[in-house]
């Protein structure tokens, strides 16, 4: 008997704090933890662990609640459902790729639990009108019309495109056709290919055969490397290499400087920018991974803080969704707002920034009001 | 652009896909076991390869002479442990097995390695010879293929000519036949999973220069040299061989002529041709299991 009212009181005793404190919000994280985009799925968990350990220290009690989607739509749509019904989160970040991103998005209205992409770039993910779907990064057109306005100047007459056969590549490039026929570029290759191939040879003789003064890029990790050390070894010389995001924006890529060097690349984030707490997010970073964090480290960050910081204050997922169309937060990534323009919906109208490696080392090089360096042109060996 | 570029290359390109496939088409041939495990055994190759270049500053061809006899002891331990339980096993029980034994590694050098691709980098990872008529040939895929064309004549002289390869031949013709000439079939199973391992690792430390290091970088691969096995014949050693050059060249000329993106395509399209007017394989025995 005296046992268990010692039990009893024990119990009352424990339960008692954590009445007082408000309940931990619960939030949803899809990410590529393993699989072949595992290696940029890391800097994303990196970036959402950063934030929850900030919101921590500034008394945001979250639940989060992480699935992997190894880079497959199919299993990013289940993650989402489960997140969505079993897990009940109110609101969800992610997934990294745009393939499963796109996915997600299609049936977020279905369930009514409001999606942020932090990093995903497929233009049609919040051009279809959904309701839920909100997008913190800026979507492929972007990557390629900031790319061809820094190298606008130089004028420029003809351009090739080297890409992956993935939603992320084939997107970008199509916009990037678009702007270049504006821009009067004409284009003289097009070479999409498989990923994972040891051998991309036979496509970068056809562009060096056609000799173009702009080759542009989209490869997702260490076919990057793969593909600039090909290049070298067959002597493919543009007078401008540029690299949309992922592949070309890795710490690793810029430290192959034999093969990197001067390849210029479109960014969501560098830590170099006059954005609120972006060169500290970087030392921070630094700090705690011991390497340069990527802009999808960043846009995780901020995609998380924002998502936290407003369930924490509306407690629901229909508050929610309407608490993240109509505030505004200003952080790592510069303002953020989720606006409805030129044929999106929800979407942050995000200025994205241009980087050139540089001594192996990724220097802001345009635009200018946030840039110190100068765009190096043309490429040279 | 010349013809005999996109030629040159495939048959460089070719060369480690033939010494993968003949790895596994050895084991095949002679335990009458399709190896899964085998695009797994790759990745072991390619991060020896790594490891050995980073730790002991040994440069990756060189450092062969150390992955090679590695690769066969450790071949010839799973043998012994795991493989023969299942030799006189239905098919699909070895498979499972070869499967289970692959994810294994895979998901070990993930957790040990992390998804990190790694990245070798040597002097020569850019370098090519340039030929007149404006050819270029890789430095690296031209020393593994010098490498691989030398590991194929010793292979070739063993099979033939040592009272070992003698014996593996003859299991591979005949297992009980084998046996009642006094064979030790157990042991010939076993040394012939070691060579198929080490002509695995062997494949992977030869594009470790020139490819990047991941603990799934081995399934791509898999398939290819399944690909290649069948398509030569299943337990032709030759027929391996001569199928990977066939693979890589076919690679080579369809994203020269056609696209990038059409050319695995192209590759299965000409393998079902192959299955379809020669069931075999193309130097497959005609009416064998």
């Amino acid at each position: 008997m005296k046992k268990k009212f010692v039990s009893i009181v024990t119990a009352v005793l424990l339960a008692f704090p954590l009445l007082a404190k408000a309940a931990p919000v619960k939030i949803g994280f899809i990410n590529s933890i393993t699989g072949k985009e595992a290696q940029i799925g890391e800097n994303l968990t990196n970036g959402v662990t950063m934030a929850i350990e900030d919101l921590k220290a500034k008394g945001i009690q979250v639940e989060l609640v992480k699935e992997d989607d190894g880079g497959d739509p199919k299993n990013a749509l289940a993650a989402y459902e489960k997140l969505a019904t079993r897990d009940g989160v109110i609101g969800v970040v992610g997934p990294y790729t745009s393939g499963c991103a796109n996915v997600v998005a299609s049936r977020a209205d279905q369930y009514q639990v409001p999606l942020l992409v932090p990093a995903a770039a497929k233009e049609e993910i919040t051009m279809k009108g959904y309701k839920n779907v909100f997008r913190l990064n800026a979507p492929a057109n972007v990557y390629s019309m900031v790319l061809m306005d820094a190298v606008k100047a130089f004028h420029p007459k003809t351009i090739a495109y080297v890409y992956a056969a993935t939603d992320f590549g084939v997107s970008t490039v199509k916009t990037a056709q678009d702007n270049a026929l504006k821009m009067g570029l004409k284009e003289v290759a097009n070479e999409k290919y498989q990923q994972g191939q040891p051998d991309y040879r036979p496509s970068l003789y056809k562009v060096k055969a056609a000799n173009p003064d702009l080759v542009f890029l989209v490869s997702y990790d260490a076919d990057a490397i793969l593909l600039m050390r090909q290049a070298k070894e067959i002597g493919l010389t543009p007078k401008a290499f540029l690299g949309a995001g992922a592949g070309y924006t890795t710490a690793q890529f810029a430290q192959q400087t034999e093969i990197s060097n001067l390849v210029v690349s479109a960014t969501q984030w560098t830590d170099d920018v006059n954005w609120a707490g972006a060169s500290d997010f970087g030392r921070r970073y630094k700090a705690k991974y011991s390497k340069e964090p990527s802009y999808h480290a960043a846009c995780a960050y901020e995609a998380m803080r924002i998502m936290v910081e407003t369930a924490s204050k509306t407690r629901s997922a229909a508050k929610l969704r309407a608490a993240l169309k109509s505030g505004s937060w200003n952080g790592i990534l510069g303002p953020v707002k989720f606006a409805d323009y030129g044929g999106f919906t929800n979407q942050n109208n995000h200025p994205m920034l241009v980087q050139q490696i540089q001594n192996g080392k990724y220097e802001t090089v345009y635009p200018s009001t946030f840039s110190k360096k100068r765009l190096i042109f043309p490429f040279t060996r | 652009m010349s013809f005999l570029q996109p030629l040159l290359s495939g048959i460089l390109t070719g060369g480690v896909y033939a010494l993968a496939g003949m790895g596994m088409s050895l084991v095949f041939g002679v335990m009458n076991i399709s190896n899964f495990a085998h695009g797994d055994l790759m990745m072991l190759g390619m991060y020896m390869a790594f490891f050995a270049f980073t730790l002991l500053h040994i440069d990756p061809y060189v450092s062969l002479v150390l992955i090679i006899p590695t690769a066969f002891l450790f071949g010839f331990m799973v043998e012994k442990l795991f493989i023969n339980r299942v030799i006189h096993h239905p098919h699909q029980n070895q498979i499972l097995l070869t499967i289970g034994l692959g994810l294994i590694m895979s998901n070990t050098a993930l957790l040990a390695f992390t998804s990190d691709p790694k990245i070798l980098t040597t002097t020569y990872s850019s370098s090519a010879f340039n030929l007149p008529g404006g050819i270029s040939l890789s430095v690296p895929l031209l020393i593994s293929f010098l490498i691989t064309g030398v590991t194929i004549a010793i292979l070739y002289l063993f099979l033939a000519k040592s009272r070992t390869g003698m014996a593996l031949r003859a299991t591979s013709q005949n297992r009980e036949a084998a046996q009642l000439m006094g064979i030790n079939v157990a042991k010939m199973s076993a040394i012939a999973f070691g060579i198929g391992t080490a002509l695995a690792a062997t494949a992977g430390a030869l594009i470790a220069p020139t490819y990047y290091i991941h603990p799934l970088a081995g399934h791509s691969f898999l398939l290819k040299a399944f690909t290649i096995c069948v398509l030569g014949g299943l337990g032709s050693v030759v027929g391996a061989g001569v199928g990977g050059i066939i693979i890589g060249v076919v690679e080579a000329m369809s994203s020269t002529y056609w696209s990038t993106d059409w050319k695995d395509v192209i590759v299965f399209v000409l393998f079902l041709a192959v299955l379809l007017f020669r069931p075999q394989g193309l130097f497959g025995k005609k009416g064998g299991e």
